[in-house]
């Protein structure tokens, strides 16, 4: 259907819409108009992709003067694939109905073990190894010895693409990595080094989130997008700790050990270099001594790292005198390597401004702050003159110049903490040091000020307030939508009280309390005869589910349990886990019917659906509060309460309720499914608590259903159960309309807008 | 009490612990006070609704029972469609663990045996050629209560003698033992199995998945009346078979979701080519005379048919004669199973304008005789072009 907003004409590839969804994109076209950021939260199942791609297309069609780039970033690859399939489907509707005109370039880019189709090279097991692999293969200095030298191996493909150079470009058209690796094979190009070449002149490119927030591939890879481009973050719910994740940098005893032999090896190279080729280590001083921004005459695939977030300013400088020399600057990080495992020794906790440690590694190391800042940038061009191609040997030395450059560059929102051992097990001394980010707004800055809207979506934003403060920035619109439905197929449910009436809580005098853990038993156990096929439980963490597993299991609890339903747990092993989620869902499609433990935070909680009858109930056992005593956390909290005025308390809470929130949203992912959701813990039925939840389960969860015992809620459950049993009837019933036709839309025009919603 | 507020803290631990002194008194007396069952089991207040005037009114279904009645007549009347007349229909009854639940009253069981029983009166009525039997899924196994027969006395009277519920329930080894015994019967008979399903899960032996498709082979029409909730296997097993699912909310839709099941469904395709079938109509043997029944092996005075080829005397029709083997029926079965190809058309609504205008009316119910003086709701059937009231 085709309609218009305000000016502008939406093609939408369906001939019915959702109201939420046409509200939705009036807001976005609002923020577009305004060039400014926007933070929407529209639940799940509603078709938020599809509205987003169909608005942001038709807006640039309908202005071809000044095209605007759409940037789209998902978490995983599966989304990224999903996303691109949707935009296929849009862009063949809009081709019908525009012609030639409508044609554009849309294409997705992940990293090489995505994308590589030389069969060596993507037999390696993982990501770094695949990028050591390929630049075996393409670096300059391997293929001028394989000119001179037939017998050395080179990658085909890249040696195709490089051939037909300007030529190699991709017509117009939706790409999804699959197609572009049936290009590449059809036309015996490197998609991967297609791809980036054309992420350039795309109109839309699809990626994940790192390409845009990590400065070390930000540096490449997003450089030199326009300034008019509209950067969509998608299932942004957790994007301050994705920011905050690429700019921390832990350092273990492996690490440093690992370093210890990159040291080595690296000066053996030096020594060999100096004996057969001295001209090139001279070569590059010289360069050094040029400085950095001279630094354009390397080819660009060789350019595989750049700068975390350096400054402008000391781009332009040379790099400091005394590392200059190979061997110096490789005495430099031998002293700081060596600084490091002398901090690792201590018994106690410390923590420490980088400041501070700036100032004790130069009086202790005599490595000051400025070299430290070159640290990265140094390494990347000695191992660039070694000619070293398996980089995937060399992380842990990376890890530790990336840690450098970090301190030396910033001195606020970050600390160091060094640990002797794990807090839950202080017997096993296990030392890390490790450099936290406590500032989601230092990654996600230069983003901000790049380009000209940034739209950060998802389906639990709640409270929708929060995000501005977190990432410091102002959004010209932040609204939050919910569901229209033609029944109430989501019931949520507080439960306070075990059957027995008491209080059930994870808090923490109370959670390992016996009459607590009974009463989820029994809670569970009433639900697993109520509820059929599959039922996922959400503990707070590995260990409280552990504990409380053996305890129902001590009581005969998990046996009863078990009669009813196969029992399912995740563990921190990935391979274990995916295993026991194909026999859950195996359990639940033969109708045995299976429970799922699973913990919340964890990667089921993030990334794994349980739609339909794979998930009829969730019970969130608890409020998902952080491991409060962590001392991470601790100075996070601080930072936030000093710079952007956070209250410790109203964080703890809000991190707490989007994470249950994320769970319990994982079972319901369309209009027609259904799914309850049980918070089983008194807290939820406080106001500060609840009123954090998102809109769209706040507006189902009903007063009578905030206090409830174990025996009640199996009554709402067993009567929930039997109504939506009953046939699905799509086009609403009772003068509740949930599809739009084009003819509706038209009736409603944009006065009465507001009225409706 | 549920919508409790916060601020009444102490209030809350005060009637806490109320609460707790009454439910240990429940435990530990099991026997509960009427006005408790009233609160726990029946809740009684769910049944009451606010109208526009803030008036408690008990909630109108008759409304959506109208509807469903209408939609009912709408099917059915898509005269044209060939119609399975000679059904050998298995019905499958849960009797696991949890059909002994008491969200029925008084049990799960009970209430199916109630329905089931309705069921076969109706459809024999509706069916007169067609045969039932009877299955039972208790302790993980399926038990053939009675084999194929077309009186419904012997089935409710051994159903009614076998309430008693235990084990899981397997819905494998319930479809596994009907396939076998719907492969003997006759290829112009249409295979069905109405499943009541009390249970949640279904504890399988094997994979399910090959017998659902076994049974889609067999051309056996598997429908399912849930009666707590919807689990998928039961979803994809008569979405395969070409079956009808629900899920009961109460009793009365718990027996109009059995009923729906009395009249024969659209025949299968595979059974639209026409059959020749050989049937005999017995003659009513002569009052007073003596004869040995065939069905029953015993003498009896008077009554019975005799079939007209091998002449032995059966008690009860519509049967199969237990010497030849001949289907017996009598015409008026024949006459009645007939009706569901060519059925009747929909009445119209009477609009209440008409209504007001007394000297329209017939003074009574052209179906029924009984007075149009104060009606409720009024049909008019086109063809007989006369007035009737709703049932």
């Amino acid at each position: 259907m085709k309609f218009q907003i305000e000016d502008v004409t939406v093609y939408f590839p369906y001939d019915n819409i959702y109201p939420e969804q046409y509200a939705y994109m009036v807001e976005l076209k609002r923020a577009l108009d305004a060039k400014g950021h926007c933070l929407l939260e529209m639940p799940t199942g509603t078709g938020k992709t599809i509205a987003l791609l169909s608005l942001i297309t038709s807006y640039a069609l309908s202005k071809p003067s000044n095209p605007i780039k759409f940037i789209y970033c998902t978490r995983t690859v599966h989304e990224m694939e999903k996303t691109l399939s949707e935009l296929k489907l849009l862009h063949n509707y809009q081709l019908q109905h525009l012609g030639p005109a409508a044609k554009i370039l849309a294409l997705g880019l992940s990293s090489r073990k995505n994308l590589c189709i030389n069969p060596t090279v993507v037999s390696a097991e993982n990501r770094d190894s695949v990028d050591a692999a390929c630049r075996k293969l393409t670096a300059s200095w391997v293929r001028e010895l394989a000119a001179e030298n037939p017998r050395i191996p080179t990658c085909s493909f890249f040696e195709n693409y490089e051939k037909s150079a300007s030529e190699a470009i991709l017509p117009p058209g939706v790409y999804t990595l699959q197609d572009l690796r049936a290009y590449g094979k059809l036309k015996g190009w490197c998609p991967y080094f297609l791809a980036r070449h054309m992420v350039q002149l795309a109109n839309v490119v699809v990626y994940s989130y790192q390409y845009l927030l990590d400065p070390k591939v930000a540096g490449i890879i997003s450089k030199e997008m326009q300034r008019e481009s509209v950067v969509v973050f998608d299932e942004a719910h957790n994007i301050d700790n994705v920011c905050i994740e690429a700019l921390s940098v832990s350092v273990r005893m492996q690490t440093l050990e690992g370093a210890t032999r990159n040291i080595n090896r690296m000066s053996q190279e030096i020594d060999r270099f100096k004996a057969t080729d001295a001209g090139r280590l001279r070569a590059e001083y010289n360069r050094l001594v040029e400085g950095l921004a001279l630094r354009g005459d390397l080819p660009a695939s060789d350019a595989w790292l750049a700068n975390p977030a350096l400054p402008n300013d000391i781009l332009k400088e040379a790099v400091p005198g005394n590392i200059r020399r190979a061997e110096h600057f490789l005495s430099v990080l031998r002293r700081l390597v060596q600084y490091i495992r002398g901090r690792l020794q201590t018994e106690n906790v410390e923590k420490e401004g980088p400041v501070a440690f700036v100032a004790s590694v130069n009086t202790q190391a005599g490595i000051d702050q400025k070299m430290l800042r070159f640290c990265y940038d140094r390494l990347h061009s000695l191992m660039l003159t070694l000619e070293i191609s398996d980089t995937d040997e060399f992380l842990h030395i990376q890890t530790i110049c990336d840690f450098a450059t970090l301190v030396g560059t910033y001195t606020r929102g970050f600390s160091i903490i060094i640990e002797p051992f794990d807090e839950r097990m202080p017997h096993i001394p296990d030392p890390v040091l490790q450099l936290c980010c406590h500032d989601a707004s230092l990654a996600i800055k230069p983003v901000f000020e790049r380009f000209q809207s940034v739209v950060i979506t998802s389906g639990t934003l709640s409270p929708i307030d929060l995000y501005p403060r977190l990432l410091n920035f102002n959004p010209v619109v932040s609204r939050s939508f919910t569901m229209s439905l033609t029944r109430d197929c989501i019931c949520p449910m507080v439960l306070t009280r075990g059957s027995d009436q008491l209080p059930v809580s994870t808090k923490y005098d109370l959670r390992s309390d016996p009459g607590v853990e009974k009463n989820y038993g029994k809670l569970l156990l009433e639900m697993v005869s109520v509820v059929p096929d599959g039922i996922v439980c959400f503990f707070v963490s590995y260990s409280y589910m552990d504990g409380i597993v053996n305890s129902w299991h001590e009581t005969g609890l998990l046996k009863e349990i078990m009669q009813h339903k196969l029992v399912f747990i995740e563990t921190q092993d990935v391979v274990e886990t995916t295993l026991a989620l194909d026999n859950y869902r195996k359990a639940c499609d033969c109708g045995r019917g299976a429970v799922f433990f699973s913990v919340a935070r964890g990667k089921v909680a993030e990334g794994i659906d349980f739609d339909r009858h794979y998930g009829r109930l969730v019970i969130m056992f608890g409020v998902p509060f952080q491991y409060t005593l962590s001392r991470i956390l601790l100075a996070r909290l601080e930072y936030l309460r000093d710079t952007f005025q956070i209250k410790e308390g109203d964080f703890l809470t809000f991190d707490a309720l989007r994470q249950a929130a994320q769970c319990v949203g994982r079972v319901i992912r369309s209009k027609a499914d259904y799914g309850m959701m049980i918070f089983a813990d008194k807290r939820y039925s406080r106001h500060d608590k609840r009123s954090k939840l998102p809109g769209w389960i706040l507006s189902h969860l009903r007063d009578a259903h905030l206090n409830l015992s174990t025996d009640m809620a199996a009554h709402i459950a067993r009567e929930f159960l039997r109504k939506m049993a009953q046939p699905y009837d799509k086009t609403g019933v009772m003068g509740k309309k949930t599809l739009l036709s084009e003819a509706d839309l038209e009736k409603m025009g944009n006065s009465n807008l507001g009225e409706m919603f | 009490m549920m919508n409790r507020d916060i601020n009444g803290e102490g209030r809350k631990l005060n009637r806490g612990e109320e609460e707790e002194e009454e439910d240990e008194d429940e435990e530990s007396g099991r026997g509960r006070d009427a006005w408790e069952r009233a609160y726990a089991d029946e809740r009684s207040w769910e049944s009451l609704q606010e109208d526009e005037s803030g008036l408690l009114r008990p909630i109108d279904n008759k409304a959506l029972h109208h509807a469903q009645y209408r939609r009912r007549l709408r099917t059915a009347t898509t005269a044209g469609i060939q119609k399975g007349l000679i059904r050998y229909l298995y019905i499958v009854i849960d009797l696991s663990r949890a059909a002994g639940e008491m969200d029925y009253k008084p049990s799960r069981m009970v209430v199916v045996a109630r329905q089931v029983e309705a069921f076969i009166r109706e459809f024999f009525d509706q069916n007169p050629l067609s045969q039932i039997g009877l299955v039972t899924l208790k302790d993980g196994v399926a038990q053939c209560l009675t084999d194929l027969g077309g009186s419904p006395e012997s089935h409710i009277k051994a159903l009614m003698g076998k309430l008693e519920c235990s084990g899981d329930s397997s819905l494998q080894n319930g479809l596994d033992l009907v396939h076998d015994l719907l492969n003997q019967i006759p290829s112009y008979g249409h295979r069905e199995v109405l499943i009541l399903y009390s249970a949640l899960s279904t504890c399988d032996p094997g994979d399910i998945m090959e017998t659902i498709q076994k049974c889609k082979g067999a051309k056996i029409r598997c429908s399912i009346v849930g009666l707590s909730a919807e689990l998928y296997i039961c979803k994809y097993l008569c979405q395969e078979t070409g079956g009808l699912y629900s899920v009961a909310l109460d009793e009365p839709h718990l027996k109009e979701l059995v009923l729906e099941h009395a009249p024969p469904p659209p025949a299968i395709a595979e059974f639209a080519i026409a059959n020749l079938i050989k049937m005999g109509f017995p003659q009513r043997a002569a009052e007073g005379v003596i004869s040995i029944c065939s069905c029953h092996k015993e003498a009896k005075f008077g009554g019975g048919y005799t079939c007209p080829r091998c002449k032995a005397r059966v008690c009860e029709l519509p049967t199969e004669c237990r010497i030849c083997g001949l289907t017996l029926v009598s015409s008026p079965h024949l006459a009645r199973s007939y009706h569901h190809l060519f059925p009747i058309t929909p009445f119209d609504d009477v609009s209440p304008s008409i209504t007001n205008i007394p000297q329209k009316l017939p003074k009574s119910c052209f179906g029924c005789q009984q007075s149009l003086l104060n009606p409720g709701s009024l049909f008019f059937s086109t063809e007989i072009a006369n007035f009737q009231k709703l049932d």
